[in-house]
């Protein structure tokens, strides 16, 4: 289809507009942090007239009233622990499926759908009461491990795999590949772009996850830093408008660098080959 | 290729563990809790069959008027963010699917970053925002002398301002979904329409809707779910109020947990909920796909 000149600089201008609205908010979350007590609750100017880091010392430094930096290691334990746990059960779940010979896989599918019709509220607190009955609230157990129930990412990697040929496979097989070596150094490579999906969106989620945490955790020590964040935000603590926003970009700013750096990732196939 | 069946099991093992673990089991368990009286600190203290749920969904009692007001505001928010957040992504998806090549994924990163943003993030952000006193919306509106809102405090103002984070917050994934679907579009049939003299609008309606109807579906099923779910913006920016008018039904089954201890009735009402939004989800899905 010709487009004209004219017609791409209009629609590029009204993109970079809402663009703009896209970002105002995060905007005024860094110009914010930046700003005193007095200018932060009275300015209607987004840039601070006078730039000060106070409210970044009081929240990083060593005498800091709220513990992010330990809420942020709270939350680097839980991702990447939790993200790995998803990928490994989901993987070698998916490829047992696709290519194995499992008994009753036939069933599987069914299974999917029934489980993600089932609102996450029905098992949260069930889930809640038996971590408890086993002493495991406060500790990091239930942080890591409630995220591989989801059957979501099997279906994501199974659906790929079933597109994927197995002729590959089936030569390493005659040369003598081990099943080892098959994952390893065929499926593997193959799979990367969706099993870097799947662990990108677990990361963001159980990052940005709330409503578990609040649940299963209560002690400030072992917060995680969306957890942390919500502390400042109820209450007593909604005061100061800098400081807190301070404490949002530290909490923001990991999450915001792995979405940009994986965001290449997010590509056509491999999103929507989950929804066929 | 021919491997064993013990592989194959002992690989499918670990996710079947998980999956019964923290998914089955807990799904039954709590339909066994809501059938008991329950408490969290004191665990079950008898079978009392359905009274619970009889007790959520009688009339005129603090359980079921907790039960009825949290639905009432769920289905509040339900119904107006729905429409805004599939039109606005899929506004936005054909505004992206129009950009040159070479600036759209630019373009596509910033209008999906706020994917990355936390619920509790979003809501300090637009507490600040939104917040009668001192809060940014209102120092504009005072420069500007326009008068100033309390806008969590009352009421619309209350559920624009959590509508408004709501929709700043998660249209950047419908968006994807939708670019997505919009690339599959098949070219050959707007230049056939292009011949034919077709406008834009009945290119729209007549190739690019029908094309991506399933993916159109599917974002609405999911938003709906979703909307029933609102939680972390209305217990931050809000706290449920103005006078209880953004009490969530999660608001009202975690408070039944935490400040009534009572995990009977909690589960009652999970169970409640769930059943209504898989009614719901059941009628639009028989709806969308039906037989013309």
């Amino acid at each position: 289809m010709k487009k004209s000149k004219g017609k791409d600089v209009f629609i590029v201008i009204l993109a970079s507009l809402v663009a703009l609205l896209f970002l105002l908010p995060l905007i005024f979350m860094i110009f914010t942090s930046f700003k005193g007590l007095g200018e932060a609750m009275s300015s209607s100017a987004l840039l601070p007239k006078e730039w000060i880091i106070d409210n970044y010392r009081s929240i990083l430094g060593a005498s800091a009233e709220v513990p992010v930096l330990l809420w942020l290691f709270n939350t680097g334990v839980v991702t990447l622990a939790g993200t790995a746990l998803v990928v490994f059960v989901d993987v070698l779940a998916a490829y047992s499926l696709a290519r194995l010979n499992l008994p009753g896989k036939k069933y599987f599918l069914g299974i999917v759908v029934a489980a993600l019709t089932i609102p996450g509220i029905v098992t949260l607190f069930p889930a809640f009461y038996l971590f408890r009955e086993f002493n495991l609230i406060n500790t990091y157990v239930p942080l890591i491990v409630i995220y591989s129930a989801n059957t979501l990412g099997v279906f994501l990697i199974y659906s790929f795999l079933k597109g994927f040929p197995k002729d590959l496979e089936e030569a390493a097989v005659i040369d003598g590949a081990s099943l080892w070596q098959v994952l390893r150094f065929v499926i593997f490579p193959a799979i990367k772009p969706v099993v870097a999906t799947l662990a990108v969106l677990t990361f963001l989620t159980i990052y940005n996850d709330f409503l578990w945490p609040s649940v299963v955790t209560s002690t400030d020590e072992m917060k995680t830093v969306t957890l942390g964040v919500a502390n400042l935000v109820q209450g007593a603590n909604f005061v100061n408008p800098g400081r807190m926003m301070a404490a949002t970009v530290v909490a923001t700013i990991p999450a915001l660098i792995i979405f940009v750096a994986a965001n290449k990732y997010f590509v056509k196939s491999v999103m929507s080959s989950g929804l066929k | 290729m021919r491997i064993s069946k013990t592989w194959s099991v002992l690989m499918y093992l670990p996710f079947l563990l998980c999956f019964i673990l923290f998914l089955v089991v807990p799904f039954f368990y709590g339909i066994y809790i809501s059938l008991h009286q329950w408490s969290v600190f004191g665990g079950n203290g008898g079978f009392v069959g359905l009274d619970n749920y009889t007790a959520i969904l009688t009339p005129g009692n603090i359980y079921s008027n907790a039960f009825y007001n949290g639905l009432k505001n769920t289905l509040v928010f339900v119904a107006i963010s729905v429409v805004p957040l599939v039109i606005i992504s899929l506004a936005l998806a054909l505004l992206v699917d129009s950009i040159p090549s070479n600036l759209k994924v630019f373009f596509r990163t910033v209008f999906f970053i706020s994917y990355a943003v936390s619920v509790t993030a979003v809501s300090a952000i637009f507490k600040w925002l939104f917040t009668g006193n001192g809060g940014y919306v209102n120092n504009v509106f005072d420069t500007f002398g326009l008068n100033t809102i309390n806008w969590l405090n009352d009421q619309p103002s209350a559920w624009i301002a959590i509508l408004i984070a709501t929709v700043w917050w998660t249209i950047g994934f419908n968006m994807i979904l939708f670019i997505n679907a919009l690339d599959d579009v098949d070219q050959n049939l707007y230049e056939a329409a292009s011949l034919d003299g077709a406008n834009s609008w009945n290119k729209f309606m007549h190739i690019t809707f029908p094309s991506i109807k399933g993916v159109f579906v599917f974002l609405t099923i999911i938003t709906v779910i979703a909307s029933f779910n609102l939680y972390g913006q209305t217990l931050l920016m809000t706290a449920g109020g103005p006078s209880q008018s953004t009490q969530t039904l999660i608001m009202v089954i975690q408070q039944m947990v935490f400040n009534q201890n009572n995990l009977g009735v909690a589960s009652a009402m999970a169970m409640v909920m769930g059943f209504v939004m898989v009614i719901i989800v059941a009628v639009q899905y028989a709806y969308s796909f039906r037989k013309e």
